[in-house]
C-alpha cells in the first residue's frame, strides 16, 4: 500500500429483530457516536464519510443523503457504497484506498441495515434476472440449501455437522453483548427446529437483524499520534464470479471460485504458507451453517471436503486451534449492510484484546475476515497488530 | 421523553414498472426455446466452456463468444432443495405451494448450472444429487419467450 492504514476506532449498535425505538438516522448515529468515542476523535476532524447498506432494503434510495444528520456527512466529502452482502467490507476497502492514496487522513466508514423496514425477499428477487431465473429467486435460504445438499452428497457430511456450526455460533453469541441471537441451544435443538428448505432448518439460518457498525480509519502518522492500539489493514482482496454462473453451490467443482481465488491472492500478497498457523482468528461471512464449512475449505484451513471434520473436532471454537467467528458471526447477527464490517470490527477487537466475553484467549496478532455478496463475490481483509506482519 | 409512547411506523409499497431488454444473445436463446423447443449454449473460442445462457463475452477470457451449441434437454442434478416456505414467485406475485423441489441442473454439454423447478415428490428419499433429469417444456401455444417456457425438470426413469 502507498501509505499504511490503521483502524483507530469503531463501534456498533446492539442488534435486534425490532428497533422501532430508532429510525434509520438514529440507528446510524448510534454506531457513529460509539466509533468516534472509541477513536477519541471529533466529527470535525473526520475528512470524509463513506456509508452503505443493501440497495433499497429499507425501501429508500440515496441513503447517504437521507442519513446525513446521523452519519455526520453534512458539509463533508463522501460516498454511498452498495455491493450486496459484502458492502460493509467494501466500505472499509474504499476507506483504506482513500487513506492509502493520501487523499484523506481520517475516514469514517458506516454500514447499516434496518431489515424490519423492508421486504428483503421481494427486493432480493429483483436482483435475479427477469427472464432467466427470477421465478425461483427471492430467498437466500434456497441457495444455501442447495450448497448443503451438494456438500452432503459430495463429502459425506450430515445435518449433524451443520447443526454443530449452528450451536457454536449461538453459544459464542451468548458471550457477545451486542449479538442478536444469543441462544443456549444444543445439536438436538437445531435438528428439531422447523425445516425451512431442506437441509436448512430455522436454526441453520441467520436472523434478520437491525443494526449498524462504524469504524474510523487513519493514516500511519495519525494512528501513531492518536491511538494506543491501532490495528493495521495489511491486505484486501475483492473477487467476483461471472453473471449467471451458480457454480459455487456445486461444492465438487474444480473451477477456481471467487472465494478460493481471493484467499490465494491475499496469502500470496502476505507470504502466507499455512493460513491456519498464520492467522490467529477468523471472522467469516456465514449466513447459513453450510457456508461456514465451505469457507474453512476455501480459505485452506483444511483440505477440500475436510470442513465438517474441523467442526466435528471443535478446532474452530473460541478456545480451539483455529478460532472462527468468536463473535457468533452472521448466523447470530445479520444486519446485512453492517455484517461484513462487523467481521472486520470484531477481528479488530480481537487483536486489541478487547472483545470481552468472546475474546480469543491466545492474544491474536493477525486476523482474516471474509464476506459474501450475493454468494457470488467476496471481499477478504487481513488485519494485524504490528505493521511488520 | 415518555418511553412508553406510541412509535409510529407506516406500511408503504413501491410498484415500479420497467421494461427489460434481453439483448440479441439472450433473445436468440429464448426464441429457440419458445419456437423450436431447443436449448442452445454458446462456446468460448479460448477456454471452450459452453455457457448457459448464451452471452456476448466469456467473462473469464474476455473473448467474444461466437459458436452456438445445441444442447439436449437432459442433464444431471447437481444440487437441490425442498422448499417449505411459501415463497412468492416474483414473476407472478403468487405464492408457490410448499413443499416443492427446485435445484441446479447441468444440461449435458453445458458447463453452467440452471436453477429450476423439479417435478419430484418433495420427499428426501426421492431426490438425489446426481439424478438424471429431463426438461419438460410447456405446449408451444403457452410459451412466452422466457425461462418459464420450461414447465419443470423431471427425473428420467
Amino acid at each position: 500500500m502507498k501509505r499504511n492504514v490503521a483502524i483507530i476506532g469503531g463501534g456498533q449498535t446492539y442488534h435486534a429483530a425490532r428497533r422501532h425505538d430508532v429510525n434509520q438516522v438514529e440507528l446510524v448515529n448510534e454506531a457513529v457516536r460509539a466509533s468516534l468515542s472509541d477513536a477519541d476523535i471529533s466529527l470535525d476532524e473526520i475528512d470524509a464519510i463513506l456509508l452503505g447498506n443493501m440497495e433499497f432494503f429499507e425501501g429508500t434510495h440515496l441513503t447517504d443523503c437521507w442519513l446525513v444528520d446521523g452519519s455526520g456527512a453534512y458539509g463533508k466529502p463522501g460516498l454511498k457504497i452498495t455491493t450486496g452482502g459484502t458492502v460493509g467490507a467494501t466500505i472499509v476497502g474504499a476507506g483504506v484506498h482513500h487513506v492509502a492514496s493520501g487523499l484523506f487522513d481520517k475516514v469514517l466508514c458506516i454500514g447499516f441495515e434496518k431489515q424490519e423496514e423492508g421486504d428483503t425477499g421481494a427486493i432480493l428477487s429483483a436482483v435475479a434476472h427477469p427472464l432467466y431465473g427470477r421465478s425461483v429467486a427471492g430467498a437466500a435460504v434456497g441457495y444455501f440449501a442447495m450448497m448443503g445438499t451438494s456438500y452432503m452428497a459430495t463429502w459425506g457430511a450430515t445435518e449433524i455437522h451443520s447443526a454443530i456450526v449452528a450451536v457454536k455460533a449461538r453459544q459464542n453469541a451468548r458471550k457477545n453483548k451486542y449479538a442478536h441471537l444469543k441462544l443456549d441451544i444444543t445439536v438436538e435443538d437445531v435438528l428439531n427446529s422447523r425445516m425451512l428448505a431442506y437441509p436448512i432448518r430455522m436454526l441453520d439460518m441467520c436472523p434478520a437483524s437491525n443494526g449498524a457498525c462504524a469504524m474510523v480509519l487513519a493514516d500511519e502518522k495519525t494512528a501513531r499520534d492518536r491511538c494506543k492500539k491501532p490495528v493495521w489493514i495489511r491486505a484486501l482482496e475483492t473477487v467476483h464470479n461471472e453473471q449467471f454462473e451458480l457454480d459455487w453451490r456445486d461444492v465438487s467443482t474444480s473451477k477456481p471460485l471467487f472465494s478460493r481465488i481471493g484467499a490465494e491472492r491475499i496469502y500470496k500478497r502476505l507470504g502466507v504458507r499455512n493460513p491456519a498457523d498464520y492467522f490467529d482468528v477468523f471472522e467469516i461471512y456465514e449466513p447459513a451453517t453450510w457456508a461456514e464449512l465451505v469457507w474453512y475449505e476455501d480459505l485452506g484451513l483444511c483440505e477440500r471436503g475436510g470442513g465438517y471434520k474441523l467442526i466435528e473436532r471443535g478446532i474452530t471454537e473460541i478456545n480451539g486451534d483455529i478460532p472462527v467467528n468468536p463473535s457468533g458471526g452472521v448466523l447470530s447477527t445479520n444486519c446485512i449492510g453492517a455484517s461484513a464490517m462487523l467481521r472486520v470490527w470484531e477481528a479488530t477487537l480481537q487483536i486489541r484484546g478487547e472483545a470481552g466475553g468472546h475474546q480469543v484467549p491466545r492474544e491474536p496478532k493477525r486476523a482474516l475476515t471474509t464476506a459474501y455478496g450475493g454468494t457470488n463475490w467476496t471481499v477478504l481483509t487481513a488485519l494485524a497488530k504490528d505493521l511488520k506482519d | 421523553m415518555n418511553h412508553d409512547q406510541e412509535l409510529i411506523s407506516i406500511p408503504c409499497t413501491v410498484d415500479i414498472p420497467y421494461r427489460f431488454a434481453a439483448g440479441k444473445y439472450l433473445s436468440r436463446f429464448l426464441l429457440e426455446l419458445r419456437d423450436r423447443g431447443k436449448f442452445f449454449g454458446i462456446r468460448c473460442p479460448v477456454c471452450r466452456r459452453v455457457q448457459l445462457p448464451p452471452r456476448i463475452v466469456c467473462a473469464v477470457c474476455h473473448t467474444r463468444n461466437t459458436e452456438w451449441v445445441e444442447l439436449g434437454n437432459e442433464g444431471s442434478l447437481m444440487a437441490f432443495t425442498i422448499m417449505y416456505l411459501p415463497l412468492t414467485d416474483p414473476t407472478t406475485g403468487k405464492p408457490h405451494d410448499p413443499p416443492f423441489c427446485y435445484g441446479s441442473v447441468k444440461l449435458d454439454g453445458s458447463d453452467s448450472l440452471l436453477d429450476y423447478f423439479l417435478n419430484i415428490e418433495p420427499d428426501i428419499s426421492r431426490v438425489k444429487v446426481g439424478m438424471r433429469m429431463r426438461a419438460v417444456l410447456r405446449p408451444r401455444d403457452q410459451r412466452r419467450g422466457d425461462l418459464s417456457d420450461i414447465k419443470y425438470f423431471e427425473p428420467i426413469e
